[in-house]
């Protein structure tokens, strides 16, 4: 191989680390775009248990269980005895429901408002330059970010259970609906936590001047997953709120 | 440094090695199947066997290319003494050799999947309207074979007993994990899954006994979960279903 | 054509690194431990024991509590938490995460120089070969004659499982980690790896993924064979929930470091060096990372599934309650096939660099290489399915599935063409790389053949299950794979010590693990053939020859392996010295001095001609 070692013009009289800013971006955001890739790929394999799950409908238990009808709990909670107990009245099918839209679409409306926020946040450091205005908005992206938090652990909360009574012993279990609700729903609420995390940290961050009008790169790569966040939790309400019934 | 010698030799020898190595090749590919594999008693497993010999024969050059090119590069062009050996000839690229292998390869696998999914409708075509149902269930770790015996009556057995030359319907389910039902002298297999019915088709074609083995690990007697398997004449699986105690 | 680039140290006294300063592998431990302890007493304290599902969570929470309290005591946590709160690291802080100045004792620490990852993953790598193999001797000696004698059964039905998931992990990284840590970037030219502190998470991450793993032999083990697919682990004790946690973290370690040889090689090359221009290692390196990008998140998807059925009662595999264990056997293919390749193409990529290098010519038809690898790569996304020809799962899909199973071996061969095109007429060089080389394509080719009569679904309906397969699949992963790691661990190991791997040990260790393969796993395909199938922890007599033999091809292996390690750990202060450049290679590693300094290159080098011209002299202007 031939090697040239005196026409390249880099210096590097402190060992070569002090690239240019927009070298280290570039590099950056490729990594972004590749865990942006990965976790693109992670939605899609939950989309596949989903609708996988739904498709089979595994001895019609998608969404409801064969067996004895028991009393309604309060918090949307139905509990059914399943089969297996010779004294218990005759069977019928106890349907647990879908989670409610409403509230589905409302947490990712709050996702969405919350990457707006993130959104002008950084056009407001690297367009107009005003770094005040960063710091406010990022602060108040990061707190709405945060009630989307509290929205996704209600809804975990709601997913319906039913009470199993088998031959010797008694257990509470999800249908495969709502198995899938608990992964979905779990995973976009891991996201969320890390957005609070990189939500913080711009905003203090900016505080302390390691974010400026010069320095605004972490700025867009937040951005950039932020709003793939809010994407995908825009796709995951599309998918659970049509697709959820049996038939 | 640059290199005169392109390293050129005659390859009479390498293509002496190939055909030998291929002759070699085929014959065990002819032969080792049908000694190795158990005895045919299905026109499924006969199936199995001759598509064994067949890919092996197929193979059989390939492999045998790759060997003759591999020792006759160490006959030929290994460096001698301890200097450091000079450039080979660089040469890089030859679309005509690639384009050749690379036909040739897509030729065979062509050929292999046509052989092969012929096997397969082959041997999935042969469902007849009025096949012998036989309910296999697994359970850690015994297999137990239902029948429909005289007047709806249900015969359990944990030999598998079955008449030759009619077409047997295996509907196979477990009780409890996965299990893997597999009759080797059969040549075919299918998973037992607990909820699930799996089905599987099979013509015993040779009186005699078989085995019935587990393929998916199952727990803690895995190694096992074995039994007989029992090909008899109509009359006399006719008798032998007769003779069991129905159970309700 | 040795020539060499000087390395001028620049002094920096160094005052950087703060806490890190007091991390290392000890902390790590002490940390790992007390974290657990921790989790499992708080999680103790809160759930009952006598439900079964409660013990899990404690479990899942202990294992949570054991790799949080690792990064912690290693220093992971440091540069995250630091950004938090907008105090970023100096320079200085970076030198002492580099391990300036501190000798061999970085290699015990939280190092972000790639050369110190690269040799920890040689070291891990060992250990978990290490570990596996000692498991393979175990099985292979129970096996040895019919009943059970030395193994008790459980304890066997643990090892099979443990020493599955060991050899994979292992062989994931046996060729990526080592090289592609510390090679690769010298390769492309960079000063490092794309993002220094994620290489240290990713190797640090699978030394804590590793402990979870050795974690489930202690406490009741993972009796299901190492793909655990359910319903069979809902019998599974809480060996179950390490083993699963232990994946998860591990999918954290190959994505990282995947993201960061991707961003490596795309952005970090030095001038000149285009993609055309790239050592065909560096390509085996990025589509093998690619290629694990992609099925991964379905490895973690799967584990989380399963912790969550276990832990939480949800049913996604659990038939009586509306899930299916086909939905995991699904997840589980999409990730097995393809990280079949990504164990795989790294050792190609290795076999053909050593190839081109010991026949003293370049690659033949390098984009058919490249093609090759990246046809291989894109097929084994659409295979998964044949490992389930016999579940009975879809039988509709079973002809797709061995088309698209079958059009692999056009990749394959494509392999070898490449092979045996660049040594064709070379002057090949025998040394101890070459020998193992030759090893890989005897081996390779056995490896193929068998895998078209397994994707073939008549031949499938009869084999699957059987020792056959796991005949197959040692081949591909002992026979290949292993072979192709162990050449180039001869081939670089003279850049990472200064000398080189003995050359008589070497070839010792060569001829018994290639004479103990053959004769293992030949006598192993005629077991499976015969009718023996897998995962028996005893056997019919009418198999009784062939596992006698097997088991002393798998005694001679273990002969060989030791001789092998043996000559790695002598060799690394008393063999022979190898000066810089012991190959006349032209490719960048071998032209920066041995040990290659910190950050690699002094000045950065622009390149204008690909690797493979052995015929010209060096060119520096």
């Amino acid at each position: 191989m031939s090697i040239d070692t005196h026409s390249h013009h880099d210096a590097h009289a402190d060992g070569g680390h002090h690239e240019p800013p927009e070298v280290v971006d570039g590099r950056q955001r490729m990594a972004i775009w590749l865990f942006i890739g990965g976790d693109a790929l992670t939605l899609g394999a939950l989309f596949f248990t989903y609708l996988y799950l739904r498709g089979v409908n595994t001895s019609g238990h998608w969404m409801s269980m064969v067996g004895y009808p028991g009393p309604q709990l309060p918090g949307g909670h139905t509990w059914a005895y399943y089969t297996g107990q010779e004294s218990l009245p005759e069977a019928t099918t106890v349907v647990t429901g879908p989670l409610s839209a409403g509230l589905n679409w409302l947490g990712t409306l709050v996702t969405v408002v919350s990457a707006g926020f993130i959104w002008a946040a950084e056009r407001a450091l690297r367009v107009a330059k005003n770094k005040g205005s960063f710091t406010l908005l990022a602060g108040i992206g990061t707190l709405v970010a945060l009630v989307a938090v509290f929205i996704s652990f209600h809804q975990l909360a709601a997913v319906p259970q039913i009470l199993s009574v088998h031959a010797d012993n008694t257990v509470l279990a999800f249908t495969a609906y709502g198995s899938s609700m608990i992964i979905i729903i779990g995973s976009g609420l891991v996201h969320l936590m890390l957005l609070v995390f990189l939500g913080v940290g711009l905003t203090l961050r900016s505080v302390r001047g390691a974010i400026s009008v010069e320095n605004w790169y972490q700025s867009r790569l937040v951005r950039m997953f932020w709003v793939w966040v809010a994407i995908s939790a825009v796709a995951i309400s599309a998918l659970t709120t049509t697709i959820n019934t049996i038939h | 440094m640059t290199n005169s010698n392109d390293n050129k030799k005659s390859l009479k020898s390498f293509y002496w090695l190939w055909a030998i190595l291929t002759a070699l090749g085929i014959a065990v590919s002819l032969y080792a199947p049908g000694y190795l594999m158990p005895e045919s008693m299905s026109q499924t497993m006969h199936l199995s066997v001759l598509t064994m010999v067949v890919f092996s024969v197929a193979a059989a050059p390939v492999a045998a290319g790759v060997y003759a090119a591999a020792l006759y590069i160490l006959r030929n062009w290994t460096h001698k003494g301890d200097s450091v050996p000079a450039a080979g000839p660089a040469f890089r690229e030859s679309g005509k050799v690639v384009i050749t292998w690379t036909l040739t390869s897509v030729l065979l696998t062509v050929f292999l999947l046509i052989w092969g999914l012929g096997a397969l409708a082959a041997d999935s075509a042969g469902s007849t309207a009025n096949p012998l149902v036989v309910k296999v269930v697994g359970q850690q770790w015994v297999w137990s074979f239902e029948y429909q015996g005289q007047n709806g009556t249900t015969v359990m057995s944990n030999d598998l007993y079955l008449p030759k030359g009619r077409e047997v319907l295996f509907h196979v389910t477990s009780l409890d994990v996965t299990h893997g039902f597999w009759a080797p002298q059969m040549g075919t297999q299918v998973d037992a899954n607990d909820e699930t019915i799996t089905d599987l088709h099979v013509t015993p074609n040779k009186l005699g006994t078989f085995d019935v083995r587990c393929t998916q690990f199952c727990g803690l007697n895995h190694a096992f979960m074995v039994t007989q398997g029992h090909v008899l004449t109509p009359s006399a699986f006719t008798t032998w279903l007769n003779a069991q105690p129905a159970r309700s | 054509m040795t020539t060499t680039l000087e390395h001028k140290a620049p002094v920096i006294k160094h005052e950087g690194g703060g806490l890190a300063r007091h991390q290392n592998f000890l902390t790590a431990m002490i940390g790992g431990v007390a974290g657990a302890f921790i989790a499992w007493a708080i999680s103790h304290h809160f759930f009952a024991q006598d439900v079964r599902t409660t013990s899990d969570a404690v479990a899942v929470l202990t294992g949570c509590g054991w790799i949080v309290g690792f990064w912690l005591g290693i220093g992971a946590l440091n540069a995250p938490l630091a950004w938090l709160i907008g105090s970023d690291q100096t320079r200085k802080d970076q030198l002492y995460y580099a391990g300036e100045d501190q000798g061999t004792k970085r290699y015990w620490k939280y190092c972000t120089d790639h050369k110190v990852v690269g040799v920890q993953y040689i070291v891990m790598t060992m250990v978990l070969l290490g570990a596996g193999g000692i498991l393979a001797m175990a099985i292979r000696t129970e096996l040895i004659v019919p009943g059970n004698h030395f193994v008790d059964q459980q304890v066997y039905n643990g090892f099979i499982a443990v020493h599955g998931m060991l050899m994979i992990l292992a062989l994931i990284v046996a060729v990526a980690g080592p090289w592609g840590n510390f090679v690769v970037p010298i390769m492309c030219g960079a000063k490092d790896m794309a993002f220094p502190r994620l290489n240290a998470l990713s190797l640090w991450t699978l030394v804590g993924a590793a402990g979870l793993l050795l974690t489930t032999l202690a406490v009741g083990s993972l009796t299901m064979g190492w793909v655990v697919l359910a319903p069979i682990t809902d019998q599974a004790g809480v060996g179950m929930d390490f083993f699963a946690l232990a994946i998860l973290v591990f999918t954290v370690s190959t994505t990282v470091a995947g993201v960061n040889t991707i961003c490596t090689v795309f952005t970090m090359r030095t001038k000149g060096m285009t993609l055309e221009r790239l050592p065909i290692m560096v390509w085996g390196a990025i589509i093998a990372a690619a290629l694990g990008l992609y099925a991964f998140p379905y490895f973690s998807l799967v584990e989380a599934l399963q912790i969550l059925d276990r832990t939480f009662s949800t049913s996604f595999f659990i038939g009586n309650a509306g899930g299916t264990g086909w939905l995991q056997a699904n997840l589980f293919w999409l990730m097995g096939h393809p990280e079949v390749y990504v164990i795989l193409i790294p050792a190609v990529a290795a076999v053909f660099e050593i190839a081109a290098v010991m026949a003293r010519k370049p690659v033949f038809s390098y984009r058919t290489a490249v093609a090759g690898m990246v046809g291989l790569a894109g097929l084994s996304i659409l295979v998964w399915a044949h490992h389930m020809f016999t579940t009975g799962w879809a039988p509709t899909l079973g002809g797709p599935f061995m088309v698209t199973t079958e059009l692999i071996s056009i990749p394959t061969g494509l392999f070898f063409l490449v092979l045996i095109g660049t040594l064709w007429r070379g002057n090949i060089w025998m040394k101890l790389p070459t020998v193992w080389v030759f090893g890989f394509i005897a081996n390779f080719i056995i490896a193929g053949i068998t895998g078209i009569y397994l994707s073939d679904i008549p031949i499938d309906n009869q084999l699957h299950g059987t020792m056959f397969v796991t005949a197959h699949f040692h081949y591909v992963f002992v026979g290949s794979v292993l072979f192709g790691a162990i050449g180039a661990l001869a081939f670089w190991y003279p850049k990472v010590t200064g000398r080189y791997l003995d050359e008589k040990l070497g070839r010792i260790s060569f001829w018994l693990s290639f004479i103990g393969v053959q004769v293992t796993f030949l006598a192993m395909f005629i077991s499976g053939l015969r009718g023996m199938p897998r995962r028996y922890a005893s056997y019919a007599f009418i198999f009784e020859h062939t596992n006698f033999i097997s088991t002393m091809g798998a005694y001679m292996i273990m002969a060989g392996m030791l001789v092998l390690m043996g000559a790695v750990i002598y060799c690394w202060n008393h063999g022979e010295p190898s000066g810089s450049n012991p190959w006349h290679a032209n490719s960048l590693e071998w032209l920066v001095s041995t040990p290659p300094p910190l950050e690699n290159f002094d000045v950065l080098p622009v390149v204008t001609e690909d690797p493979y011209n052995f015929g010209k002299e060096l060119v520096r202007s």
